[in-house]
């Protein structure tokens, strides 16, 4: 028997299709997931109840409201300290499977870690297992070790202005930014943007941000 | 007839963009052998009869004893040989190049033969697989099976020579290696085991070979399939990343795959007695819009062109996180014995080659893994090479005094997984 999938390819499978797998209308498989929409919320969006709008996230302030509905800042805390920055430590699928280092797997369970960039200089790299004072402060080979970080790989660098900037320390594999293949020039530094990637290794994805 | 049963366990519910399916599909076969007759087999026994093994002489004692055991666990009228191996191969018995159904009289003038057995010459195993090659397809149509017996490294021939005999084997007949001492190589063993799809052990003392190659030889005559095939129809679109047997022990099936169409692989799983294994399949799909589901592989057992069995493995698409970021508790405990696994291997190999942050790092983390999972053989064996101080952590220390026996017997039986449940949670 041949059927036509909701794609129209002929089957002669009749629960999904034998070329693109969809499902088979009035076939045997089962019917998709059921989504559950989220409740909308009301807000008050008269004139009057607007003020200035949120410093951190730009959301409209509702009325006197004192913590942001977008994000939950507080609208009558004290102004905040200087920006500072943090790094976010995580292991990136997309960026490993598109390498595809051979012999290497993708850990199986990796803690999220932040790191203050409380200093003028952070360092990225992977000691030797021991933690010792060269150790960096970004330390990549805590488990599970990303096997393609240099010794000392990369530096994030206090700018003057504030700014943040990476700078490649002669690394084996390189510092990419972003979604860039490329990676950046060694001994340069690159400024970054709040949210910014920096790519290194095999997996490893450090996000700046303000906070 | 053997039947089989399948059962699928995953997370069917990917994020939006997400393309990766994983699925653990147990495969269950209840052995019977029902109104059609016992599948035809064919056996060689291939003894190492390298000088070594004559050092200490029961070494060879021993081997003649368990192959006189394991011929007499093969059942009347199926096909067998015995080859005795050195920098050469020889068929000791029967000696006319073909092999003779068993009986009580073959069974004798076999035990006879072996008798004669003498412990000289080098160790090239290239070369004895492929006269059991070359006598097994004089028998066409059986299922054929073979226990390798060894001592020592492949010294006679190259490594690539051996690669060539085994690629030309595999798929002809199913072979399980057995070292004894400590001077064989778990590395080059293994690579036969897998390419010949049988099993691979340490047998450190010489007076338990026997038991153990009548345990081989009846799980052979135990069979009641003929070669089953693992057949994966995957979309239009789609790659298989990995098929992997992960229970009872890991074999990476990945590169054995065999294109019956575009869209279809058959994956070897050789012969079937009484047994469950199961399979961990990955699956890469084009991700599909919010609401979506599709069929992302169907998973068949199939003997000859009969299909046996079935298992689909489904994609739906949700923006829920709370369904999608829910991880299978199959496919993750399969996931961890995989790296167990790995992080043995791993971790014995940097011991070797002196890196022992590497080692105490890859063997600390296999100890939570097999800690975790509940995995007591593993954890046994790992004890044997390290100090745990904290199991949960994966603390240790690396023992100084490691018998060699011990470090192989961790490194052979790395790849023996547990199901769930079976240990702690």
């Amino acid at each position: 028997m041949t059927v036509v999938c909701p794609r129209g390819h002929d089957s002669q499978a009749t629960d999904y299709c034998d070329r693109c797998g969809a499902v088979i209308v009035g076939g045997s498989a089962s019917g998709g997931a059921t989504q559950v929409l989220p409740v909308v919320e009301e807000a008050d969006t008269s004139p009057a109840a607007r003020r200035a709008p949120c410093p951190a996230c730009g959301a409209e302030r509702s009325g006197d409201d004192r913590y942001c509905e977008g994000c939950g800042y507080d609208f009558l805390a004290p102004p905040p300290a200087p920006w500072t920055w943090e790094a976010i430590v995580t292991a990136d699928r997309a960026q490993f499977d598109r390498l595809a280092v051979a012999g290497v797997s993708f850990p199986a369970d990796y803690p999220e870690r932040r790191f203050a960039l409380a200093d003028a200089e952070t360092r990225i790299g992977r000691s030797r297992g021991h933690p010792d004072e060269h150790a960096p402060e970004i330390d990549l080979a805590a488990a599970p070790a990303d096997p393609g970080v240099s010794r000392l790989h990369a530096v994030l660098e206090q700018g003057g202005d504030g700014a943040i900037l990476v700078r490649d320390l002669n690394s084996t594999n390189g510092t990419m930014v972003n979604d860039n293949p490329m990676p950046i020039a060694p001994q340069t530094a690159v400024r970054l943007a709040d949210g910014d990637r920096v790519r290194v290794g095999a997996w490893t994805t450090i996000t700046v941000r303000k906070r | 007839m053997s039947t089989f049963t399948t059962e699928c366990y995953q997370n069917e519910y990917l994020p939006l963009g997400g393309s990766e399916v994983n699925a653990i599909v147990t495969v269950t076969s209840d052995g019977a052998a029902g109104e059609t007759i016992q599948p035809k087999a064919a056996e060689i026994v291939l003894v190492d009869t390298s000088g070594s093994m004559g050092a200490p002489r029961r070494k060879l004692e021993a081997a003649r004893e368990a192959t006189s055991v394991a011929i007499d666990c093969i059942r009347d009228g199926a096909a067998f040989g015995v080859i005795a191996g050195t920098e050469v191969a020889r068929a000791v018995y029967p000696t006319d190049g073909t092999l003779v159904p068993a009986s009580a009289r073959t069974r004798a003038e076999a035990k006879k033969a072996l008798r004669r057995l003498t412990a000289q010459g080098g160790t090239a195993i290239g070369s004895w697989l492929t006269l059991a090659g070359t006598l097994f397809a004089t028998m066409p149509g059986r299922s054929c099976h073979a226990i390798l017996l060894t001592d020592g490294e492949n010294q006679h021939e190259s490594d690539e020579h051996l690669d060539g005999v085994l690629a030309e084997l595999e798929g002809q007949f199913q072979c399980d290696c057995r070292g004894v001492g400590t001077d064989w190589r778990v590395s080059e063993l293994r690579r036969i085991s897998s390419a010949l799809l049988g099993s691979v052990d340490i047998i450190a003392k010489p007076e338990d070979m026997a038991e153990d190659f009548r345990a081989l030889m009846q799980t052979a005559m135990g069979k009641a399939t003929g070669d089953v095939a693992l057949r994966l129809w995957t979309p239009q679109g789609a790659s298989v990343a990995f098929v992997r047997q992960v229970a009872p022990v890991i074999v990476d099936l990945t590169g054995r795959a065999v294109q019956v169409n575009p869209q279809t692989a058959d994956y070897p799983t050789a012969t079937w007695g009484s047994e469950s294994r199961d399979y961990h399949v990955c699956i890469n799909v084009p991700p599909g819009a919010v609401g979506d589901e599709m069929l992302a592989g169907r998973v068949s057992l199939v003997e000859g062109d009969e299909t046996r069995a079935q298992a689909l493995v489904k994609a739906m698409w949700t923006d829920d996180q709370q369904l999608s970021t829910r991880i299978n508790r199959e496919v993750a405990h399969y996931t961890g014995q995989a790296e167990l696994a790995e992080c043995i291997q791993e971790g014995l190999e940097a011991r070797k080659e002196g890196d022992l942050a590497t080692a105490t790092f890859k063997l600390g983390r296999a100890v939570k893994l097999a800690s975790e999972s509940g995995n007591d053989g593993t954890m046994k064996l790992l004890q044997a090479v390290v100090d745990v101080d904290d199991a949960a952590t994966g603390t240790i220390r690396l023992r100084q005094d490691v018998a060699t026996v011990d470090e192989m017997s961790l490194d052979t039986r790395s790849t023996i997984t547990v199901r769930i449940g079976s240990g702690a949670t």
